[in-house]
């Protein structure tokens, strides 16, 4: 009899250790530590006024192109803001990428390409090179290479010989020259083309692929997961760790894996927005910049999560969205500079992000938060 | 916190997992009140997008889309940061600027029609500074050439956001310059008003920072398939398109409109913008056995097309889109033009006094008739101006006053314009048909495509 009730004792131990297990997991799944700590760099606190088109991280620097020019920080804190006066291309900075290997930094304008090296700037213009045209719009480091998005076509620069190659409607399946983003993966290279969907780059065979719309038309989405959602692609983000390549459009959010695509709209997701100004992903991370907000998406769990002021108070909040489509609102003692999003970069796990009005650095902290009653 | 359902963790906690697994079951009761709903779904709207004919409708027969776009008021949201912007200080101001971009080289193949648009601009701008300008200043255009090279003039909206600091742009032509204005303004936040691009890809982005008031092709490819097919009742047609983006966009619309109610042309061609000698097209034509000609081009080509095909004893009706609306195709077609339709974009014949006026103002300054471009030019510079007028020197308030015209009408010397939620004009358009060396003009009437009238928009 003891036996027996040690026996049904220890079963109802193990039980209960299993269910605070249990517990335990299904607290920390809906309650994930977000990003509640915020450091808005603005107008306010001597930054360019206005929007941020772009953010890179380099290390412990960090670039920020915007409206007037481009800031450099460093450890957090505004060292310079470099302007036309210093010798950059155009007051209009809409993209930045910083070659690992010689530590020379590329800068996509609104009036032509610059390379700030040795504490100098070099441009380069329709007019004085091969750049295709001199509103440039992405920039990213291929190796030797520099790729570059214009309103007409793809530029790739050859840094050790400095010799241009141009790709658009006459030498790639282009359906409009005008390139948006570009994502550099280890086998090919994603563009984002404006009314052109994505185009690969096959860096070994050098061969392009097309991803468009299937449907053909501009006002409708036959159906679901018919392919990629809108052939308007603002930016393109291929994830190494899921083999997935992420669009963002003005009409949702396309994923395909090399097997299937899979579409989202706010709809039928958590999505705040389908006017997406930029994606990027890595690892369980999908980070869509629209205009309601900065959502976070985990594919594996199904879940979102979106960081923005609110709409009308202004107030910081975090918007869920679980699988079953319920939703949760939390407040956030401090939030994102603005709403509208236009850019994000990682640095560890902090983000970076380009706001409308300003720059914003998000923290995950260990919370403290409270749920807003509906 | 009253009244709240406030939790605190903390994980780290061993003891707290008790009341974590608690918090868990609170967690969920609170979700189940506060869960949100979904969006409310948009009111249906009673007019399809761009006012598209049932039969029309991209795979209508098939299924219903898992979405619709352009067919409510979220299609143009904006929730940027413009209207947060300083105000212009007016006292520091000279004039208030506002940016032209159009084709004004004499060697720029479209350049008759970007003159015409720079003087229909430059009247508005005169009645408006005739009338105290804003607050005492002065309106000013800054003007802006847009070369014929391709991607020459994408730096012009740079320009005139940084240096000329314009308020708003009016431009272009080109449909192709008018794609990178608004690509380029999606970021820089400069108003765009476009009143010259046929292309209707320029209203289907969702970028809220353009508006479009000229008839553009889906209108024009519309009402020709209805007037062709279903009051014409011709079946086996044949197009003709120059070579160039507006062409291609041009026919598209008409092609696709015209195999979708189930008369798909039979054979298309197409001819350089500078070709003389049409035989080539016009043998492939012929031998097609069309029974119907459709030109997507312009009038001096139009005029060439319709003289060699009729000495060719080619008999068949001709139709073409709204630039071959033009005096040029009755001086070069001469009798060969007896019967041509096409569509207009404005009744030049119409009597009311607002385009009289107008026609005798213009003419008496620029010693030549309106045409279409500086209707909608001069239309277009009014709504721009009214929209500073009443937003203020803030581009973000001036948007959302060109977005007040989401849904409603807008009379002016081209016409009664419509609006829809993209901002562009969905009006019915005009026909002309030659008769005795002159054109006459006729309302668009289009049918239910099943062969009764309907009237819509008017």
């Amino acid at each position: 009899m003891e036996r027996a009730s040690a026996a049904s004792h220890g079963r109802k131990i193990l039980w209960a250790v299993g269910i605070l297990i249990l517990a335990t997991g299904m607290a920390a799944a809906q309650n994930p530590s977000f990003y509640t700590k915020w450091t808005n760099y603005t107008s306010a606190n001597g930054f360019p006024p206005g929007e941020v088109y772009c953010v890179t991280v380099d290390g412990n620097r960090v670039w920020a192109g915007t409206g007037h020019g481009l800031v450099l920080l460093e450890n957090g804190r505004v060292q310079k803001v470099f302007t036309t006066k210093d010798g950059l291309a155009g007051s209009a900075v809409m993209s930045v990428a910083v070659d690992q290997l010689t530590g020379d930094v590329w800068i996509g304008t609104f009036g032509g390409l610059s390379r700030y090296s040795g504490g100098q700037f070099k441009n380069y213009t329709n007019l004085t090179s091969g750049l295709a045209n001199d509103l440039v719009y992405g920039v990213a480091v291929q190796g030797q290479y520099l790729w570059v998005a214009t309103t007409a076509g793809v530029n790739r620069l050859d840094t050790h010989t400095g010799s241009w190659s141009i790709f658009n409607e006459s030498n790639a399946p282009f359906e409009e020259p005008w390139t948006y983003g570009i994502s550099v993966g280890a086998e090919k290279i994603y563009f984002a083309v404006w009314g052109g969907g994505v185009l690969s780059y096959d860096r070994a065979n050098h061969y392009w692929k097309p991803y468009t719309d299937p449907d053909g038309e501009m006002e409708l989405v036959l159906y679901r997961n018919q392919g990629l959602i809108h052939n308007i692609v603002s930016s393109v983000s291929w994830n190494p760790d899921t083999k997935t390549f992420w669009a963002s459009t003005y009409f949702g959010l396309s994923s395909y894996d090399g097997r299937n695509w899979h579409n989202y709209l706010t709809k039928d997701s958590g999505l705040p927005s389908n006017f997406i100004n930029a994606v990027k992903s890595r690892g369980n991370q999908v980070w869509a910049c629209t205009q309601k907000g900065l959502s976070e998406f985990n594919p594996t769990t199904n879940t979102w999560v979106t960081y923005r002021p609110d709409l009308k108070t202004g107030r910081g909040e975090i918007l869920i969205t679980r699988p079953d489509g319920s939703k949760r609102q939390i407040a956030s003692s401090s939030t994102l500079a603005h709403n509208y999003i236009l850019n994000l970069d990682f640095q560890g796990d902090d983000l970076w992000v380009a706001t409308a009005n300003g720059l914003s650095h998000g923290t995950r902290q260990p919370r403290k938060v409270a749920a807003i009653p509906r | 916190m009253k009244g709240r359902n406030v939790v605190f963790l903390n994980i780290r906690n061993g003891f707290a997992i008790l009341i974590f697994a608690l918090a868990c079951i609170l967690v969920t009761s609170a979700r189940s009140q506060s869960t949100a709903s979904t969006p409310a779904k948009p009111a249906p709207t009673a007019i399809p997008y761009a006012n598209m004919p049932p039969a029309a409708v991209p795979f209508g027969r098939y299924r219903k889309p898992y979405q619709d776009w352009f067919v409510d008021s979220s299609t143009l949201e904006y929730y940027g940061a413009a209207r947060e912007r300083p105000d212009g200080d007016l006292a520091a101001l000279k004039t208030i600027n506002i940016g032209f971009l159009g084709p004004l080289d004499a060697n720029n193949y479209d350049s008759p029609y970007g003159i015409a648009m720079l003087h229909g601009s430059q009247m508005a701008v005169d009645d408006a500074n005739a009338h105290g300008g804003y607050h005492g200043k002065p309106f000013a255009l800054k003007v802006h050439d847009d070369l014929p090279l391709w991607g020459a003039s994408s730096m012009a909206i740079v320009n005139m956001v940084y240096d000329d600091r314009d308020w708003v742009m009016l431009g272009s032509v080109d449909s192709s310059s008018t794609h990178i204005e608004l690509r380029a303004t999606l970021k820089l936040e400069l108003p765009i008003m476009d009143t010259a691009t046929n292309d209707p890809t320029v209203t289907q982005t969702r970028i809220p920072w353009l508006m479009h008031n000229f008839p553009d092709d889906r209108q024009q490819g519309y009402a020709l398939a209805d007037y062709i097919f279903n009051q014409r009742h011709l079946k086996r047609v044949g197009i003709l398109q120059v070579n160039n983006r507006y062409g291609r966009a041009g026919k598209d619309v008409f092609f696709e409109t015209a195999r979708r109610i189930g008369h798909q042309p039979l054979v298309e061609v197409w001819y350089a913008p500078d070709t003389t000698d049409f035989s080539a097209q016009l043998e492939t034509l012929k031998s097609s056995g069309i029974d119907g000609l459709v030109i997507w081009g312009d009038a001096a080509q139009a005029g060439l097309v319709l003289k060699q095909m009729r000495a060719m004893g080619m008999r068949q009706p001709v139709f073409g889109s709204s630039r071959i609306c033009y005096p040029e195709v009755l001086k070069i077609a001469g009798p060969a033009a007896e019967g041509l339709v096409t569509i207009s974009a404005i009744d030049p014949t119409r009597t009311d006094p607002a385009w009289q006026q107008f026609r005798q103002r213009f003419l008496a300054r620029f010693h030549t008739e309106p045409d279409a471009y500086a209707a909608y030019a001069y239309d277009g510079m009014n709504i721009a101006i009214a929209a500073i007028k009443k937003a203020g020197l803030n581009r973000g308030t001036i948007m959302d006053a060109l977005r007040q015209y989401e849904m409603t009408r807008y009379t002016g010397v081209s016409g009664t314009a419509f609006f829809d939620y993209t901002l562009n004009n969905i009006a019915p358009v005009t026909f002309a048909e030659v008769h005795n060396g002159q054109f006459v003009y006729w309302p668009e009437q289009r049918t239910d495509w099943h062969g009764k009238p309907v009237s819509f928009l008017r």
